[in-house]
């Protein structure tokens, strides 16, 4: 085929000057620069994610210690079978759904009731709020951690400090070393890192809403709550399901940091989740097979939640004006 | 009813009280780390505002008991490295793109973008084996290579070049300039601020990145100031003024680029969502 196309050039090129030569030639190639100018980004996509990612598949019917001299040994569904009976792992999957609930009042409630209640405000001041309210996405995580492990701190820290003097607290709350508190800290940590991109992200869908809708729905005498409820709420749905969906993808894999560094998962798996069991599976217990076996689940799982999400979108799609 | 149409909610005092209260919650961990950093080990505990007595103990503390210079450099090092890889990575992509329509492109564009969809968690063994296998562990390379390309980037890049008119790539395609003049001679150029402001982001997120230095690094000379944070955090338990220093140094960069950028690093995380 290409000796085809390179003998017809040729003989054209005979009859015609140089330059023909030289466009067909480039025509002939044109078809294969977007593959070349793709082929960094590509290259590494596919060899930093897909094929871990294919090779996680692959570990999960495998048990291994992580070390390069000990050998694979195949053992087909028993690391999915010997998940079920982990009671780590129904710790952390019920953990997981804390996470995820517990965020919600910061990634969606809150911020959806703060931008529709401080829609309108000047501009100059907005820029001042909007500068404020979204340092804590730009800090490092374990920044963060570092920061709210001293503000929290049971006997010296400002917070229980605060509530003894203030508000007349008499035992200081352990908020990461109490089983019943350690999840709470997290979550919130988790949440206050969040709460200000997403009020950013519903302002800005808010000042995008046509106003005159509110003016027609107050000519036709709707109160302040059904417009909230039958014009705004419908109109911001897209921006809603888009954050739901990020909030309920990440909420958990946002924790691992703050897990990571302030609890390691404790006090006794307390505040582990279906991420940080991966991490405690593969790099502490080194039983790479367990942990492949669960971040198949999550992977599976998960993909499962965002195609629905995306359905969910798509149907609703027809708000988007 | 007069002012109906203006203001919507509630009274503005009511709105600045609600605003304010968010932005106190954002910024109070942040003053309260520079605070108790500049405070002598006698008033660490206490819960004044502002140090009585002005410090710089406490940075010096941080800065000799752990090798602060050397992690900052690496930290800096990383990070350029893979905000300049990934740029230059994720303009070629974004470009073919734009430029051409080809077999295949949707499904590559696809694969890329679905790449959010797989936790770094899930990957995680397999490229550790393979930086293992490499002997990349506690080396730039290690930290650098798997990151060369951003899915985000490229998405992010895609959109900010589709805006820009077809007609000027023609234009400069007839004057006879080549698909790479084309790139860095005509849209480069026109594009840099969007270009500029992807870059900051991916700055930000590459300082910020704790995850792969703590798989791939294990002493503090090679990790990045992320990993070393988390290191003095867990030996020095309750040097609470040094360890507070040590905060503010790790995040003195980015705030430094956001006190600066802010507007163009609000807009660009709003609009590009998060990653």
């Amino acid at each position: 085929m290409s000796y085809d196309t390179a003998s017809a050039s040729l003989s054209h090129a005979q009859a015609e000057p140089r330059t023909k030569e030289r466009k067909a030639l480039s025509v002939r190639l044109r078809g294969v620069w977007p593959y070349i100018y793709l082929l960094p980004a590509v290259l590494s996509i596919a060899f930093w994610v897909y094929r871990p990612l294919a090779q996680t598949f692959q570990l999960s019917f495998y048990q291994w210690n992580l070390l390069p001299t000990s050998p694979k040994t195949f053992v087909g569904w028993g690391n999915f079978e010997k998940l079920l009976t982990l009671p780590a792992m129904s710790k952390a999957l019920w953990n997981t759904l804390f996470y995820t609930i517990g965020v919600i009042p910061f990634s969606l409630i809150v911020p959806i009731a703060i931008a529709i209640a401080t829609d309108n405000i000047g501009k100059r001041s907005r820029n001042v709020y909007r500068a404020l309210i979204f340092l804590p996405m730009i800090m490092a995580p374990v920044a963060v951690s570092s920061v709210w492990r001293w503000i929290m701190h049971p006997t010296n820290g400002i917070l229980n400090q605060t509530l003894q003097s203030v508000f007349g607290l008499k035992e200081p709350i352990p908020f990461f070393t109490d089983g019943k508190w350690a999840i709470w800290s997290i979550t919130f940590i988790t949440g206050w890192k969040l709460i200000g991109f997403s009020t950013l992200i519903f302002s800005a869908a808010m000042t995008n809403i046509n106003k005159e809708y509110f003016e027609a729905a107050r000519m036709d005498r709707a109160n302040r709550w059904q417009i909230i409820r039958y014009v705004i709420l419908p109109l911001l749905s897209p921006t809603i399901l888009f954050m739901a969906m990020l909030s309920t993808l990440f909420a958990s894999e946002w924790s691992f940091t703050y897990i990571n560094v302030l609890t390691q998962g404790g006090p006794v798996n307390a505040t582990t989740n279906i991420y940080y069991l991966l991490w405690t599976y593969g790099f502490q217990t080194f039983s790479v097979g367990w942990s492949s076996a669960a971040a198949v689940v999550l992977f599976l799982g998960f993909g499962l939640i965002a195609v629905g999400f995306m359905a969910l979108t798509r149907k609703l799609s027809f708000f988007d004006d | 009813m007069g002012n109906g149409t203006r203001g919507f909610r509630a009274a503005p005092a009511g709105k600045h009280a609600v605003l304010i209260a968010l932005g106190f919650l954002a910024v109070f961990p942040l003053y309260w780390m520079i605070n108790t950093s500049f405070k002598p080990d006698t008033e660490v505990f206490s819960s004044s505002l502002l140090p009585r007595h002005w410090t710089f103990d406490n940075y010096r503390t941080a800065w000799n008991s752990v090798p602060m210079a050397r992690m900052l450099t690496n930290s800096l090092a990383v990070a350029l490295l893979q905000t300049g890889t990934q740029l230059f990575t994720s303009i070629l992509a974004a470009f073919a793109f734009t430029r051409w329509t080809f077999k295949g492109s949707s499904l590559i564009y696809g694969l890329i973008g679905l790449t959010w969809l797989v936790p770094f968690q899930v990957i995680m063994i397999p490229n550790y084996v393979m930086i293992s296998s490499f002997g990349w562990r506690d080396s730039l390379m290690g930290l650098v290579v798997p990151n060369i390309a951003s899915a985000f980037a490229v998405l992010q890049l895609f959109n900010t070049f589709k805006s820009f008119p077809r007609a000027l790539i023609e234009a400069a395609r007839l004057d006879g300039a080549s698909d790479w003049k084309v790139l860095w001679r005509t849209i480069f150029p026109n594009l840099r601020s969007a270009i500029a402001s992807i870059g900051i982001l991916l700055f930000i997120t590459a300082w910020n990145d704790y995850f792969w230095p703590l798989l791939v690094t294990t002493k503090m000379e090679h990790s990045t100031i992320q990993k070393g944070l988390q290191m003095f955090m867990s030996s020095e338990m309750n040097l609470w003024g040094p360890l507070m220093a040590a905060t503010t140094i790790a995040s003195l960069p980015v705030l430094v680029i956001y006190l600066i950028l802010q507007r163009q690093i609000i807009d660009s995380f709003v609009k590009g969502g998060l990653r």
